[in-house]
């Protein structure tokens, strides 16, 4: 559905308004590489529905745990909400559901028949398994081999347990195996068992996820040196335990996110010890993201510029130092990675360890016996589109065959895979639509004003000079009221308003009564996405029922409360309460704290598209009392909320008492903001009152 | 100039000061007393007597009858019409109806709003406005009336009423040029003289007399005698274009109870003493004390 | 646009009274912009009745629907319910909408829940005022605009009567004087020559005085016939 306008013609054929969220995407999610519904997982999470939050996550993202510690988050770098003040904290959000609910916590859609042909895929990494993954939901039997003793690829083998724990990946690797993946660890492919052998031993298909396994390294004089590490060699040690051999005055050369990771494990392995890098780029050009880089300099890490390596000098047995050459560019004209040097330019630099932490490469020791040919350049022949080799059931995925990335890249790379095998063994051509719909641009300075700001949650983190001494995690996640508050930041971006332009009168309300100014009204209203904030004002207000929200069924509170109310049978009285839950713990929005008796208390993410015709329904249904707990003014989420409240409580008790009912059978308590004890007490007295009337 | 057809007619082309009076007909049928009081104290004393057309709306007997009646006992009426209530249809009949029972002052105006009186409910008419009604009376005056016959030529009248025509203006109205504009249409329409809305403030009234004197048509200065302080106060809060300067008000308040009736005769006729050289008559709107007219005009030496 | 006013709840009831089966029909035309007769206000109207049939133990049932417009025919063709399957229908058209709809459903009885009260347009936020008459016989090009018929409470065409007080009307302190708005409009465009101007007693044929008004737009209405024939 790409088209602008919409009516309740389209709505009726959909069925769901919930497909609307698939008409444009809020840039967290299209910039996502798996597309996780950021939006909707953070809601649930604001809501305290963490258990749905992790699902929701785990619907597009299997290595949920993983990327709660060390994604790049390009959701976080691409959220609107940066242009009014910060970015929501979505990876923290994710890291405390995600661990909050451990593997057990999160729902397993194994497939009722898991029949369909066998799969092998050789490497347990990010890629690697959630193609398995992929493949077991829609009924494949996968086998992952791997050739470390644990599952997990780069995120347990290489990223430092400071960053990231083991459990962390345990539980990913745990979900993932619930689905009926088969792993096998200790294999190595193309050693143990060729490809070959895999596919004579009924597997109908293979899929090479080995990964970068192995570090580039440099032709440097000297550098056979026993003090001269490569750097996935280095950090693999570390996590399986080893102490690698460092001495005091550590040079690691390269600039990227190993070689930071490289740098800091340094400096944890010698606190004392000097740990510089050398990398070939200027301060712009390094290619580590930008905070690992900051954390690197804070744990005392040095970081020199502009140089490449000439030659390891030797003092007898003993490193004293490396030799340098001053570096003229780094990227041609093109941006091709290709480094020009200035050979007048020499110098030397003191240390007694070397790092190379230059870049991985593939270890094609699985090519061997399969048959499979070389491309020019010694490549492995591979065709992106279909995830093909040469050999038909041959696929890949991953780093193997991509420029080097993040985990959920690689994550996303894999259920591409997975896609194309199933349509292999399917009999169908292999053709995956990679068709995204647009998403919401940013948001405009005369709206960003208007949002109310709301300062970042602080992250705890240990202070560099506790941290550097310890190889245990640094950056603490948030609890959970930080969790809400943060959640609660979120701008619901593409869950705003529609306009049904077949019902609209253009009657102008929407823009009179919207905060934000958003609504332009032409031939109809139009309320344009990338504006909207949604708080659904207009919506409440709309006298021709032609605002709908995005996501939102209509009617959906009206059953809610329906349902709310069934349950209640036999009591009397029944009271509703309509809470403003913008400042509620997860508790209260989960009903899991004490109650006041014949109050079934409804939550809402804020009073503004309560409508008055809802309040009326509510009786309807068999309410004999209605209580709307809100927050006063300023102390909700949207401006202007708590007049509009105000008013339509006004306007419905009129209509109540037009009905021949107890007008102060509907009462307002304006204390959403005030904990749950005032909120209960406030509840209490309204309903003793209410009952009393 | 013709010939006058009305005794006030004749005293104003004379150029003498002319004295109007004005009753109002009673809520029912009971017309004696008021006749009686306009017989004993009007008579000789005034050139003409206003009879009010179901004044601020509030239901009463006719004008018209009333107006007969009271030329049958001597007196000479001014009729006074307002189109709240009949349409021109209504208009111009009662007009040849009231010429033929020997009315000839008729005062059109506009008319209080319904919303003003006793039944609220009523519908309001307006076909014509004062201008029209005097636009009517000149018509009928020419011999023919303001519909067509089928050939869309005007309508033959049987008999040719003619009247002394008159209208009203609110001097003091807080923007005076539209009230000037207005009359200025009434007296192209054909108004014959002019009875002001009450006046209070001589030198505000000077003003105004010298910004119309363009129009040449005699002006009736409105004299409402002021009863109390609080009637004072009243029509400053609710009475539009009518403002009681303050001194006035304080010397209603000063008054002992016992003089008051005196003070708002001392008080109407020093205004009129102060206006009387700047216009061509007064209109004595007395509210029903009818039996202060003969001191006002003794001490306004009118008399 | 039509501006109206929901009539009292009681009468509504009282209107309904004989009916067990009542739709409200919302019109989505001027009452949805004045906010008294959209489909939102169906909505609640039909919640009210049937709170308060519940309260009186009455036999009831209510349903709500719209339409584009009630003053044609074809919007009727997107209704959701059918009106036939009802004992009547609770229209929150304006009298236009209710006596049409009336001629449409011949047998089901149409009652008015709404008073039509004028043309007006919207001043404030939720506040309509009266701007028109519908009298046949614009005058505005020489009133600066303002329209002495529908703003004078008197519909006077020569200018104010004695009653204009400070730019306010003798009916109401609340209530602007027409003619004060014309006269100072008029000043403004360097017009009051239109002010002085005698305006002859109006041809009131073209208003209701007529009788029942209509519009035949020729064009339109022959080729109607010929597709009729």
């Amino acid at each position: 559905m790409q088209k602008a306008d919409l009516t309740s013609r389209d709505i009726a054929e959909l069925g769901r308004v919930t497909e609307l969220m698939e008409r444009e995407w809020s840039p967290c999610r299209y910039h996502c590489p798996v597309h996780a519904d950021v939006r909707g997982y953070i809601e649930a999470a604001a809501q305290g529905r963490f258990g749905e939050a992790i699902d929701i996550i785990r619907e597009n993202l299997p290595f949920a745990a993983v990327c709660g510690r060390v994604c790049h988050h390009p959701c976080e770098t691409n959220c609107r909400r940066k242009d009014v003040d910060d970015p929501v904290a979505i990876r923290h959000v994710k890291r405390f559901v995600a661990e909050l609910q451990g593997a057990e916590g999160c729902t397993v859609h194994k497939p009722p028949a898991q029949d369909k042909a066998r799969v092998a895929i050789v490497g347990a990494g990010p890629a690697g398994l959630s193609a398995a993954l992929h493949l077991a939901k829609l009924g494949y039997r996968p086998t992952v081999l791997e050739k470390f003793p644990i599952a997990g690829g780069i995120p347990a083998t290489a990223i430092p347990r400071y960053r990231l724990p083991l459990e962390v990946v345990q539980i990913d690797v745990d979900w993932i195996r619930a689905h009926g993946v088969e792993l096998i660890t200790g294999v190595e492919v193309g050693k143990d068992r060729s490809i070959q052998d895999l596919l004579g031993e009924g597997y109908e298909a293979v899929l090479v996820a080995a990964g970068l396994a192995a570090s580039r390294t440099l032709p440097l004089p000297g550098s056979d040196h026993p003090r001269v590490h490569l750097a996935l060699d280095f950090l693999t040690a570390l996590n399986f335990g080893d102490r690698p051999d460092a001495g005091d005055d550590v040079l690691v050369i390269g600039g990227g996110n190993v070689a930071c990771d490289a740098a800091r494990s340094c400096v944890r392995l010698k606190p004392a010890a000097r740990v510089r890098m050398m990398c070939l780029e200027n301060e712009e050009e390094m290619p580590a993201w930008e905070w690992e880089r900051r954390e690197a300099e804070e744990e005392g890490v040095g970081i020199i510029f502009r140089r490449g390596p000439v030659k390891v000098i030797l003092e007898g047995d003993r490193i004293v130092g490396l030799t340098t050459r001053g570096v003229t560019r780094v990227f041609d004209s093109e941006g091709r990675f290709d480094p020009q040097y200035d050979d007048t330019d020499l110098s030397d630099l003191q240390c007694d360890t070397v790092v190379i932490a230059i870049g991985q490469m593939a270890n094609m020791g699985f090519a061997r016996g399969s048959g499979l040919k070389a491309g020019p350049g010694g490549r492995l022949e591979y065709d992106p589109a279909t995830h093909q080799g040469s050999l038909p059931n041959v696929f890949f995925c991953g780093e193997i065959v991509t420029p080097p990335g993040s985990v959920v890249e690689a994550c996303a790379h894999g259920q591409r895979a997975a896609k194309a095998i199933h349509m292999y063994l399917s009999g169908k051509t292999i053709q995956i639509d990679d068709s995204l719909p647009p998403y919401i641009d940013t948001i405009q300075p005369e709206t960003a004003e208007k949002v109310l700001k709301v300062c970042r949650q602080a992250i705890p983190t240990d202070p560099p000079q506790r941290r550097r001494k310890l190889f245990t995690e640094f950056e603490r996640g948030y609890d959970e009221p930080a969790v809400l508050a943060e959640a609660r930041r979120c701008m619901n971006c593409g869950s705003g308003a529609e306009v049904l332009t077949d019902k609209c009168a253009a009657c102008l309300t929407c823009l009179r009564v919207c905060p934000f100014d958003i609504p332009v009204v032409t031939d109809v209203a139009r309320i344009q996405s990338t504006l909207c904030q949604a708080c659904g004002m207009c919506i409440a207000e709309c006298p021709a029922n032609a605002i709908i929200a995005r996501g939102r069924d209509v009617g959906e509170l009206v059953q809610h409360t329906a349902a709310a109310l069934a349950k209640m049978n036999g009591r009397e009285p029944k009271v509703i309460a309509y809470v403003c839950g913008h400042h509620a713990g997860a508790a209260d929005w989960g009903g899991r704290v004490e109650g006041v008796e014949g109050v079934a208390e409804i939550y809402l993410p804020s009073t503004a598209r309560l409508s008055s015709a809802e309040l009326l329904h509510a009786f309807e249904n068999g309410a004999d009392a209605v209580i709307v707990v809100a927050c006063p003014d300023a102390a909700d989420r949207y401006p202007q909320t708590a007049d509009r409240t105000r008013r339509r409580v006004n306007q419905a008790r009129r209509l109540l008492q037009e009905a021949g009912l107890d007008g102060q059978a509907l009462q307002l308590l304006e204390v959403a903001d005030q904990g749950r004890q005032a909120i209960r007490a406030a509840l209490a007295e309204a309903a003793g009152k209410t009952s009393a009337s | 100039m013709n010939e006058p057809v009305s005794k006030l007619q004749e005293i104003l082309d004379a150029g003498q000061f002319a004295v109007t009076g004005e009753i109002g007909p009673p809520k029912g049928t009971n017309v004696e007393p008021a006749l009686h009081e306009a017989q004993q104290y009007l008579e000789g004393r005034v050139a003409a007597v206003n009879v009010t057309d179901i004044q601020t709306a509030v239901m009463r007997l006719g004008s018209m009858a009333v107006c007969h009646l009271l030329l049958d006992r001597g007196v000479e009426p001014v009729f006074q019409m307002v189109c709240r209530d009949r349409n021109r249809l209504a208009l111009e009949s009662d007009l040849l109806s009231a010429y033929t029972l020997g009315i000839r002052n008729v005062l059109a105006l506009t008319g209080d709003h319904v919303a003003m009186g006793d039944h609220r409910e009523a519908k309001c008419v307006f076909d014509l406005d004062s201008v029209g009604l005097l636009e009517a009376m000149a018509r009928l005056e020419a011999g023919t009336d303001l519909g067509r016959d089928a050939k869309g030529n005007p309508n033959q009248l049987d008999g040719v009423p003619k009247f002394f025509k008159g209208c009203c203006v609110t001097p003091c109205a807080d923007e005076v040029e539209p009230q000037i504009i207005k009359l200025e249409k009434k007296a192209t329409a054909g108004a014959q003289f002019v009875q002001t809305q009450a006046v209070y403030d001589p030198a505000a009234f000077e003003k105004f007399m010298n910004q119309i004197q363009h129009v040449k048509v005699p002006v009736l200065v409105g004299i409402v005698l002021l009863k109390s302080a609080g009637m004072a106060k009243y029509m400053n809060r609710s009475v539009p274009g009518v403002q009681v300067p303050d001194a006035i008000v304080q010397r209603l308040t000063d008054a002992p109870k016992e003089d008051r009736a005196k003070v708002s005769v001392e008080i109407a006729a020093e205004l009129i003493r102060a206006m009387k050289p700047m216009c061509q008559g007064a209109h004595l709107m007395t509210l029903g004390w009818d039996h202060c007219v003969p001191d006002i005009i003794q001490q306004a030496e009118l008399a | 646009m039509i501006v109206a006013e929901r009539k009292p709840f009681d009468e509504i009831v009282e209107m309904v009274a004989p009916y067990k089966k009542v739709l409200v029909l919302g019109c989505g035309s001027c009452v949805t912009v004045c906010l008294t007769g959209g489909e939102r206000q169906a909505e609640i109207l039909a919640s009210q009745l049937r709170l308060a049939g519940r309260k009186k133990g009455l036999d009831l049932s209510v349903d709500f629907d719209c339409i584009t417009r009630q003053c044609d025919r074809e919007f009727t063709e997107n209704l959701k319910f059918d009106p036939a399957e009802y004992d009547a229908v609770l229209s929150l058209a304006c009298g236009v909408g209710v006596g049409f709809m009336s001629g449409v459903l011949p047998d089901t009885p149409v009652l008015p829940a709404l008073n039509t009260t004028f043309y007006g347009a919207g001043v404030a936020e939720g506040v309509w005022e009266e701007y028109c008459h519908g009298c046949g016989d614009c005058v505005l090009a020489w009133t600066g605009g303002i329209c002495p018929i529908a703003r004078c409470s008197k519909s006077l065409i020569n200018g104010a009567c004695g009653g204009t007080n400070d730019g306010k009307c003798e009916v109401s302190q609340d209530m602007d004087c027409g003619w004060h708005l014309i006269y100072k409009r008029l000043q403004e465009l360097g017009r009051l020559d239109e002010l002085r101007k005698m305006r002859p007693p109006r041809d009131w044929s073209k208003n209701r005085s007529g009788g029942v008004r209509r519009l035949s737009r020729e064009e339109m209405a022959e080729i109607a016939q010929e597709s009729a024939e």
